[in-house]
């Protein structure tokens, strides 16, 4: 830390300088920040070339394989029968989920910061309340029960019900924080040329909201994606269920579930939302700080 | 200025920018319907049925009993060691969630290569972006006793394989390590955007008064930081108070684990075990959570805006 300060001080006492001491403090910083950046990537590396090992060398301790099988991947899909399945369900409770939580989200956010209704104050309360309350774990007993009520155990549609409000306060609140930077005039101006609420959030609010959707998009991505509490107590039949919990079910061994075919699926299932938030990276710390002025 | 100021005012005091109020509303409903229907309802008849005998599987709504099911709760030893199991995972976890991102962040704040600094970002997001299940797995995968890589590495150093998993004593802290390396990255950037506030002459003030890099970071940075600091600690003692996935899927229902916390103890016995005793399940999770609360009311009073 000191080293960094002094640089120019000691260039001046020690004439013999070297690149290396130069840049001493510039190379210990890295060098720690490389250090956590393994530590973060290590694991995935692992899964990732497990996946691609034989099924023999799965099984004895070394890390880089000796030869490279990628027949895995194929594997999977055509000899694991609920497989498809159980991706589908993953696909279309995840979409559903993140397509209504958002839009909700989004009108509420509109609503509670440009209509300005009476009570506004009350519900970003109880939706920040909520969040300190361990709501998905006390909920779950009387949501089973709503369920069931419903008829909708062991349904994968019935999940989405549930799913969405995992994280709609949240959404909610983040959708508030940004549309407070939109400026009130721009949907005064709006009202003047015409356009009702519904057309001025469409043509007005959401172009200035894009970063923040992506946040919201993203999180709600996550979340649904990753579900295992309420998949786990709401449904019965594998056929039902969503990947991960399939996942987090099956005993790594032999067969079907050999470690390269379990990491196989694994690597199917997680690199998707990866790559995506990768591709969308600009816009999503861009709405990262926007939805943190308040949130 | 002070014109719009006034319509603004005026604009919160009387009616909305419509003046459909109805029209408000339609916005506001899908989220409020869901949020009543899914949060807000479930609480209440969970806090209803705490004070009843409502067992799920004998079909018959529960009879009010009063108190009993509290009472039971809080003399079964059970209910104190899992509260303890919960605090204690508690303990093990919120220092590194705090220290090592706190870290990390003034060190990447400190890159002057946007590039490389946005390159460090995208990589430290990772895990953030996995979804809470998958990581169970992966880490499943890395403490496996026979194949998985922490073993493997420790044996290559020269050390003993452990058991990590499934009950053991280092289940806890596995389980505290993986939430740390999970968290890492997330709060990394929540520390960076506190440090990006804080006005650069600020700390070069300092510098030129002759302070050294660790007076600068005790005496300017860190006070700036704590609002950051103070909502990380709340919120991450919520979650990990309640954590009950990685218990599902590291532990288990053996009353002797380490795992087995209040939230296990309340799915047990609401989801497991004989007839669903979910009056009793519902005063455990509610102890559960008033303990939380109390605990939560305490730290936002550690942390008030002070002034």
């Amino acid at each position: 830390m000191t080293a960094d300060a002094l640089p120019r001080q000691r260039s001046v006492a020690i004439p013999p300088e070297t690149w290396l001491s130069r840049h001493r403090g510039a190379i210990i910083r890295h060098g720690i920040i490389w250090l956590f950046l393994l530590i973060i990537v290590a694991p995935l590396v692992w899964v990732l070339l497990m996946s691609v090992k034989t099924l023999p060398a799965s099984m004895r301790p070394q890390i880089w394989p000796d030869s490279f099988d990628f027949s895995h991947y194929a594997y999977v899909f055509e000899k694991i029968d609920t497989l498809p399945h159980n991706m589908f369900n993953s696909i279309y409770v995840t979409g559903g989920t993140v397509l209504f939580t958002t839009l909700f989200a989004v009108l509420a956010g509109y609503a509670l910061v440009h209509l300005r209704p009476r009570g506004a104050r009350v519900i970003v309360l109880a939706f920040l309340l909520s969040l300190y309350f361990p709501t998905r774990v006390v909920s779950i007993i009387s949501i089973y029960e709503i369920q069931n009520y419903m008829g909708l155990i062991n349904s994968t549609t019935g999940l989405i019900l549930p799913y969405i409000t995992l994280n709609l306060a949240i959404s909610v609140l983040i959708m508030r924080s940004v549309f407070q930077l939109v400026p009130h005039e721009l949907f005064e101006a709006a009202k003047i040329d015409g356009a009702g609420p519904w057309k001025s959030l469409w043509m007005v609010g959401l172009p200035m909201v894009r970063n923040g959707l992506v946040v919201v998009f993203i999180v709600n991505f996550v979340t649904a994606w990753g579900e295992y509490l309420l998949c786990l107590t709401l449904t019965n039949d594998q056929e039902a269920r969503t990947m991960p919990v399939v996942l987090a079910m099956a005993a790594g061994g032999l067969g079907q579930w050999a470690w390269p075919r379990l990491a196989a699926v694994y690597v199917i299932v997680v690199l998707p939302g990866i790559l995506a938030f990768i591709f969308a990276q600009r816009l999503f710390f861009k709405g990262l700080m926007e939805g943190m002025v308040k949130g | 200025m002070t014109a719009v100021a006034q319509q603004r005012y005026g604009a919160a005091q009387g009616r909305s920018l419509f003046g459909l109020g109805l029209n408000t509303w339609l916005f506001l409903a899908p989220a409020l319907i869901f949020f009543l229907w899914y949060q807000v309802y479930p609480i209440v008849r969970v806090i209803w049925i705490s004070f009843t005998d409502f067992r799920f599987l004998t079909g018959e709504p529960g009879q009010w009993v009063g108190l009993d099911n509290y009472i039971e709760a809080l003399s079964d030893p059970l209910m104190w060691t899992s509260l303890w199991r919960a605090a204690l995972f508690t303990l093990m976890f919120l220092p590194g969630t705090i220290i090592f991102p706190l870290l990390l962040a003034i060190l990447v704040d400190r890159v002057k290569n946007q590039r490389l600094a946005t390159f460090y970002r995208v990589i430290l997001l990772i895990p953030a972006v996995i979804p809470s299940t998958l990581i169970f797995v992966l880490w499943k995968w890395m403490y496996n006793f026979q194949v998985g890589p922490v073993n493997l590495l420790i044996e290559t150093l020269g050390g003993t394989p452990q058991m990590w998993l499934g009950g053991t004593e280092l289940t806890l802290p596995s389980i505290a390590i993986m939430e740390i390396w999970w968290g890492l990255g997330y709060h990394t950037i929540f520390f960076l955007a506190g440090l990006a506030a804080i006005p650069k002459d600020l700390p070069e003030a300092a510098r030129l008064d002759g302070a050294n890099e660790w007076k600068i970071f005790w005496y300017v940075t860190l006070p700036r930081l704590q609002p950051i600091m103070a909502i990380l600690v709340v919120l991450r003692f919520g979650t990990a108070m309640a954590v009950i996935d990685e218990y599902l899927i590291f532990g288990g229902f053996n009353r002797d684990f380490p795992t087995y916390t209040w939230t296990i103890f309340m799915y047990d016995q609401a989801f497991q075990i004989g007839q669903w005793r979910q009056g009793f399940a519902a005063a455990i999770g509610m102890i559960g959570a008033m303990g939380m609360m109390i605990v939560v009311a305490g730290l936002l009073w550690i942390f008030r805006p002070k002034g």
